[in-house]
Order: structure tokens, then sequence, then C-alpha cells
């Protein structure tokens, strides 16, 4: 017997150096033949120490922290971190400046859906999907290079508002780019999301039902695709999103399509966001006045905000110094990959690399 | 033979690995350069105007590598599947004409030779994947098997029915035949298999599952390196010249489209040349619409791959014989045979649509408005 | 099979535009005023002095660490030319560390360091990730040349004038 069961399986290790693996992360795979017995992931080669570093460093120091968490939606993550000590020292922020960081938010959603849909495409086996998507992420990166001065870790939404104003032609710029942006998306859509091998490849792969997903602690794209209605800006608005009217992209059967598709709507849903908002928005202050050590009164606060993964909280706590005392981050990419074990459980090992894909993980933020 | 006989072979022989050497340089940096296209972006432009000396510079690259041998590999084994992929991709050229008189020998089985030569570059890649002792490799080179061998049936079958209808196997006498109506207009189901066949056959996206590198990582070729990796290369970019130029030949006419001007010309080398450039233009738009695909399509899975075949594309394929043999013994006019074949395609792409699409709504994603979410609460 | 075909067309279209690369370093992309290159440190012309003075605020408040200074008494103000009664002597950056996030610029009280244009930086020497101040005060006064740069006192005068 036990002769037989050790020449039935075999350990396949998917490891940290594989071209879809989406960053270092480790996959140890034990198949039958081609179907996947069980799941072992391993994570934890990208760790930073983030959060121990966070606790020597001051609250200005600690949002090029979060810049790096998940690095594809940084102004995302400066974001909740600013509301968390905002919301410890009760500060209120001009409404510019929320409509600035609202506008910033979505584009870098955009950008990092389309990262999504990119990487998604290569792992699918198709190669010019991540070209186009990546062609929208220059357009985006060079209207952040204008405002911010840096493409990526941009260290602009500080605590109590913006670093700065924007230039003059902002307006201008961003209604230009979401004309070019709605006809990339269309575009994208057209080349893979109806077409037949990637819908055999993903249609009815790697299903996981509502309570299941709610059971897990899933949130953002991968929850919603599962039926679940929940989306921070929506179930608790924060920063003026009560002020706008969109859709939330739902799904309905929960498999890795609906998974990739929701990110896709969703970022239509984003270009309408930013139309209302540049709309409705007016000159003012773009910073509250602060002194400029910033010490936050004692306490512990929670805050969090839909990123483009899913919900990222932050959980701080404050002794009264200019230096946090704990900085927890509860990331969305470290839950929703809790679901790899129910979801790789008996599908074939081809659909490895797809589930994983849809997931829409990425490593800085599982490790930190 | 005689000794003239035989130096003339021997010259007409290293012609042809000269000019495929060639062909297979433009044709690997032709394909960078139209995917590069398709992706929006330039391709090569640095070695040499406009990049022209990349694959010379990739070839150089690959000879000088350093050839690792894994140790527990089977050394024999190993070092003969190269080999073994390599030659009948070459082998098959001999006969496959370019134009009535630019051909190495023009064998009257020369269908059925360059079938028989197709397959053998099979137990090649079997072998590959087995000496190299490699996990990887193993699944590769067993996926790799299954999937060549049960995509034979269709291209044969094919070839099978097209030398029912026009009574050889001569491929000069095929494209005569072809002088008024070529073969896609009579025979598109046939055209339809041996294409998506030949691209099964290849290991060319999509169905080039057994050396994804999103997955195998390789698959057979991962423990080659340097100019081992690079015979498997050449092979591939051979066989895949091979196929256009029997899809040119076989469905689009070969040289027959230029006959009135070949005619007019009189000259017998000039008209040659005509024709042999007329097959050169088909063959490379036969290899540019390869090369579109790749492109546009991500990959099957392996079980899709396989369930494609068997229960499509073999059917069909006797279906595609039935219908050849009805009409060559009734005597049928040629048209009866296009619209069956049409008809069939036709049916073949709605029943496929239908299953594809069978959700009820057309995408199964529902937008909900955040404001009653919001109000809701 | 409709939407293989579309996909086909839409990639087919795609290829007759121009290609969107530049091919670098021939073409580069054009840089944006507010871009955070590699810091820099600004040179007074008046006075023909650095205009840091080495009060390591920013030394400081770098989240990675990645400066060192030291400071020294002003031979000019003794001879009473400048006002800065301290100067700066030895200043470090490693390039290595900065993440060019753009906090010294921030906190910086005399104007003395800004982020150039500057992103194209490796090295092949052995301690070439050190950047010293004869370097920085060099980026900062070609920088200062072409932009026309000017103190944020002299700005709001002239703004007022």
């Amino acid at each position: 017997m036990n002769q037989e069961s050790s020449l039935v399986e075999m350990m396949i290790n998917m490891g940290p150096q594989h071209p879809s693996t989406h960053g270092v992360f480790r996959m140890v795979l034990k198949i039958d033949g081609e179907r996947i017995v069980d799941v072992e992931p391993h994570i934890g080669y990208l760790h930073r120490g983030s959060e121990k570093l966070s606790e020597s460093e001051t609250y200005s120091q600690v949002v090029t922290l979060f810049d790096r968490l998940d690095y594809v939606s940084n102004f995302n993550n400066e974001l909740v971190f600013c509301m968390a000590v905002e919301k410890l020292m009760s500060v209120d922020v001009p409404e510019r400046a929320q409509y600035l960081r609202i506008i910033l938010c979505e584009l870098n959603r955009i950008a990092s859906h389309l990262l999504f849909y990119g990487t998604y495409g290569l792992d699918a086996g198709a190669i010019t999907p991540i070209m186009y998507s990546f062609r929208e992420r220059e357009r985006i990166q060079n209207l952040f290079e204008s405002v911010t001065g840096a493409r990526m870790m941009h260290n602009f939404i500080r605590i109590g508002g913006l670093k700065e104003d924007v230039p003059t032609d902002f307006n201008h710029r961003v209604g230009e780019l979401l004309v070019k942006l709605s006809i990339a998306i269309d575009e994208c859509d057209t080349l893979l999301s109806q077409n037949e091998i990637f819908l055999s490849r993903t249609k009815g792969v790697g299903v996981i039902g509502a309570e299941e997903a709610l059971a897990i602690g899933m949130t953002g794209p991968p929850l919603r695709a599962s039926g679940v209605v929940e989306d921070v800006r929506a179930t608790d608005p924060y920063q003026l999103y009560d002020r706008f009217d969109f859709g939330i992209p739902v799904g309905t059967n929960g498999d890795a399509w609906d998974r990739y598709y929701v990110p896709m709507e969703e970022m239509r849903q984003a270009i309408v966001i930013i139309e209302q908002a540049l709309e409705q928005i007016e000159s003012g202050p773009v910073i509250a006045q602060l002194r400029r050590i910033i010490r936050p009164p004692q306490g512990a606060v929670f805050a969090h905000a839909e990123n483009p993964r899913g919900d990222l909280g932050v959980y701080l706590v404050s002794d009264g110094t200019n230096k946090p005392y704990r900085v927890k981050v509860r990331p969305p990419s470290f839950c929703n990959l809790q679901a790899l074990k129910t979801l790789l459980r008996g599908t074939y090992l081809a659909d490895a690399v797809i589930i994983l894909g849809s997931l829409d993980i990425i490593l800085g933020e599982v490790d930190r | 033979m005689t000794i003239a006989e035989f130096g003339l072979l021997n010259l007409w022989v290293s012609g042809l690995l000269l000019v495929l050497s060639v062909v297979v340089l433009s044709l690997i940096y032709l394909e960078r350069k139209v995917l590069g296209r398709l992706q929006m972006r330039l391709g090569p432009m640095r070695v040499g105007p406009y990049g022209t000396l990349q694959t010379i510079a990739d070839a150089i690259k690959l000879i000088t590598k350093e050839d690792i041998q894994p140790e527990w590999a089977d050394k024999r084994v190993y070092w003969v599947a190269p080999v073994l992929v390599f030659i009948p991709a070459f082998m098959v050229w001999i006969a496959i004409p370019f134009s009535s008189r630019v051909v190495v020998q023009d064998l009257d089985l020369g269908l059925f030779y360059v079938m028989a030569f197709l397959v053998l570059s099979i137990v090649g890649l079997v072998m590959a994947g087995w000496g190299s002792a490699n996990k990887y490799a193993v699944i590769g080179g067993l996926r790799a098997a299954g999937q060549l061998v049960s995509y034979e049936i269709p291209v044969i079958m094919v070839v099978a029915g097209i030398a029912i209808f026009t009574q050889s196997l001569n491929l000069s006498y095929i494209v005569d035949q072809q002088s008024s109506v070529p073969f896609i207009i009579v025979l598109p189901l046939g055209l339809f298999l041996f294409f998506v066949a030949g691209l099964a056959e290849l290991g060319r996206t999509p169905f080039d599952i057994y050396e994804a590198e999103s997955e195998v990582v390789g698959g057979p070729f991962v423990e080659y390196s340097g100019a081992h990796w690079a015979v498997f290369f050449l092979a591939e970019y051979v066989s895949t010249f091979a196929i256009a130029a029997l899809t040119a030949l076989l469905f689009l006419g070969g040289w027959g489209w230029s006959a009135s001007i070949q005619d007019w010309v009189g000259h017998p080398v000039g008209s040659e040349a005509i024709a042999f450039f007329e097959m050169f233009i088909k063959t490379y738009l036969v290899v540019l619409v390869i090369f579109w695909i790749r492109g546009t399509f991500p990959r099957f899975r392996i079980d899709q791959l396989m369930a494609l075949g068997w229960k499509v594309m073999v059917p069909l394929s006797f279906v595609f014989v039935l219908l050849v043999a009805f009409a060559t013994f009734y005597a049928w006019p040629w048209w009866v045979l296009s619209i069956t074949n049409v008809l069939v395609l036709g049916i073949m792409g709605w029943y496929y649509y239908k299953r594809m699409h069978q959700d009820p709504a057309p995408f199964s994603i529902v937008l909900h408005s955040a404001r009653k979410v919001r109000d809701a609460r | 099979m409709l939407g293989n075909l579309k996909g086909m067309l839409m990639t087919f279209l795609t290829s007759l535009r121009a290609p969107v690369t530049a091919q670098y370093p021939d073409a580069r992309m054009p840089v944006e005023q507010r871009r955070m290159g590699f810091p820099m440190l600004l040179w007074d012309d008046n006075i023909v002095e650095p205009y840091c003075t080495g009060c390591m605020v920013c030394v400081r408040e770098c989240p990675t660490q990645c400066m060192s200074a030291t400071m020294k008494d002003n031979p000019k103000h003794a001879e009473g030319v400048s006002h800065r009664r301290k100067i700066i002597d030895v200043f470090e950056i490693n390039i290595g560390r900065c993440i060019l996030c753009g906090i010294c610029v921030d906190v910086c009280n005399f104007d003395a360091i800004e982020m150039s244009y500057e992103t194209e930086l490796s090295t092949r020497t052995r301690n070439g990730r050190r950047m010293m101040l004869g370097e920085l005060l060099e980026r900062g006064s070609n920088w200062q040349e072409q932009s026309g740069w000017m103190p944020t006192s002299q700005r709001n005068q002239e703004a007022e004038e």
C-alpha cells in the first residue's frame, strides 16, 4: 500500500523564480498525473519588515514605506495610512485635496488593473495584451510624473492633504487621458475577453462560492466575482465617495473569468468616477495647516479603503510621540491567497497558473 | 546513377541546405518584427540595418554557449534527440517543389514521402524529454508525444482526401490540377483542417502547451543549451516553412496563378523565376498568418487540445475524406464539393459557438449602483 | 469563432499603427517639469559658496539614512562676506540607498537641496555609489543655470514687486 501511494503522487515545485507566479512566491504542488491533490504555498521571499521599520520612523517617513507595500497601487496605500493618522488626529482635510486624492487613486486603480490584465493574458499564453495594457500604463504614469515627479513611488499624499497642488493643465490632461483610456479598455476587452480559447481556459475554472469566500476573508474583485456586493467605497464611504454615483460590478459564477472581468468593468467605472470628480472639483487649499512634526494623541484607530486588490486596512496605535507605536497592515492579497488551497484542489496542473493569476496578488503586500 | 548525376544531386542538396538556412534566418527575423508590429513596438533594430543581422548574432551566441549535459541524463539519447528532430525536417524538403523545375527530386510519391518524414520528428521529441533527467522535461515530452500523434490523423486524412481528388501523389501534378480553380475554393474544409492540424504539429500557439514558458518552462527542451537548443529551434522553423509551403502547394494553387505571365515571358529561366517568386510570396503569406495567430491567441490546455483533436478534427477529417471520395466516385462537379465543405464548416462553427457561449447572459457580470448600496446601509 | 476573429482583426489593425516605443538611448522620453531625480546641492552665486549650512535636518529626516554630512565654521562669515555662520564641509549621498522620495527637499530650511532630473546613475567603479559634495554642487549649479532657479526669498520679493 505504501509503495503504491508513493508512486502515485509527485511533488512539483513552482519555485520562487517562475515566469508566472506574480512575484517571488513558491507553491509546492502534489500532483497525481495531471490533477493537483494538494498545494502548500510558501511566502516570505519579499519580507522587508515594513511593520517593524515603521515603529522607528516618523509619520512622514512611514508614508514612503506604505508606497512600497502594493507597489502597483501606490496612491491607494498612501491614502489609507494618511486616513488613519487623520482620523486619529481629527484633521479636516480640505475638499480640493480629497477630490484630487480620489482622482489620483482612481487613476492608479486603472493602472493597477491594466497590469493585472496584461499579466493575466501572459499567464494564459497570449503575448499581445500585455503590450497594449502597458502602453496605457505609460500614459497614466506620464501624467503622474507631471503631478508628483515620480512614475511609481510618489510620496505625494501627505497627512492633512497633498504635498502640493497639481499643475495648471491637470484637468485638461486628465480629460484627454480619459478619452484615450476608454478606447484602449475597449480594445483590450475585444482582444481577450470573448476569445474562445481564453473562455475555455477560464470559464468554470477555480470556482469559489459566496459563503466560502466570505468565510475565508476575501475582499475586492475576487469576492465581488463570487456574487457578494461588498465594496468599501459604497458600504463605508471615505473621502467624499458618497458624492459619486458609479456602478459596482458583481459576478455570478465565481470562476476565473468573473475574477478577470470584474476588474475590467471596474476600470470603466473608475473613469466614470474621475469624470464626476473633475466636474465637482473647486479651487482651494490642498493641505490642512498642521505642525511640522506630526504627533497624534495617544490611541488606536482602524482605517480601511478599497484598494485595487481588495480591502486594505491599517490599524494604527500611537503613544503620543512622533513615531507610531504599532502599524498593523491588513493586506488584501494575503487574505485572498488563503483561498488557494480550496481553489486548487482537484484542478489540472495547467490551471494552477490561471487560478493564481486570477486572484491578482502582489507579493509586496503579502509579505510586507 | 553516374558520378555526374550523383555530383549534381549533391549540388542540389547543398544548395537546398544553404537556401533553407538563409530562409530560416529570415523567418526568425520576420517573426520578431511581425510580433513587434502586432504589439505596437519595433522589434529588433540595433544589430545591422533595421536589425537584419539580429538572427546571426543570436546564432553566434547560441553556438558559443557552454554545452551543459545533466549528470544523470542518458548521454546517447540526449545527444541523438536533436539530430532526430532536425534531419527529418530537412529531408522533407527534398520533395517539395517551388516551381515545376526547382525541386531536388520530383518524386511521384511526393506527398506520401513528405507526410512520412514529417512524422519522424516525434520520436526525437520524446527522446529529448526522456533523455534529460528532469520532471518537467518528461511531462513536456509526454504531452508533446500525445499532441503530435493525435494531430497527425487529420493531416494524413486531408492529404489522403487530396490524393483521392487529384488521383495523384505528385506535388507538381497537384499544382497543375489547380490551374482552373485553386483548392482553397473547392476544399475549404481541407484547408482549415490542414492548417489547424499543421499548427498543432509544429507546436505553435495556440497549441504550444508542451513548450509553454509559463508552466513547464521549456518542456522537453528545458535541459538543452547552446547549439543543441539551436538545432531544435532551427528544426521548428524549417518545419513551419514546410507546412506553409505545403499549404501553398496543396490549397493556394502553387505557382499556377501567374501561368499567363510565365507564358508571356517565354524564357525558360525567366518563367521559372516568376513561378518561384509567386510560390515564395504565397508561402511567406501563410507564414505571416501563422505569426499573426501566434500574436493573438492564448494557448489551449492539454486536455482541451486533445479533446479538440479527437472530438472535432478527427471526425471532421473523416467526413472530409468521405465527401471527397463520393464526389470523385460519382464525378460530381467541383462546386458541389465546395458547397458541402462550406456547409460542414458552417455547421461546425455554429455548434462550437453555441457551446462556448452557453451562458444565458452574454457576460455574467452585473452592475450594482453604489448609491443604492449606500442607501441600503 | 467570432471572438477569435475579432481578436485577430484587432491585432491586425494595431499592426498598421506606428510603433509607440522609443529607441533608447538615441531617443528619450520627454522630461516632466516636476521630475524627481537624484538630489543635488545648490550654489549661491552671489556669495560664491553652497547654500547648505550642514544643519543635518535632511540627514535626520531621510527614511533610508542615505546621507551623511559634517559642518565647519564658515571662514567667509569671519570675513563678514556671508551671513551663514556654518557651512558644509563633507556631504555624501549613497546612490544605492536613496529612494528619491523628496523628503529632504521638503524639510530643508535653506533651499539648499533640490531633486535634479538625473536618473541615469549606474556606475562601474567600486565607490561609484557615493556622490560627494563636489559633484553634488556641480550638478546643482548646472541645473540652476539651465532652469533659472532663484531662492524662495528672492522669488517672494519679486512676486511682491
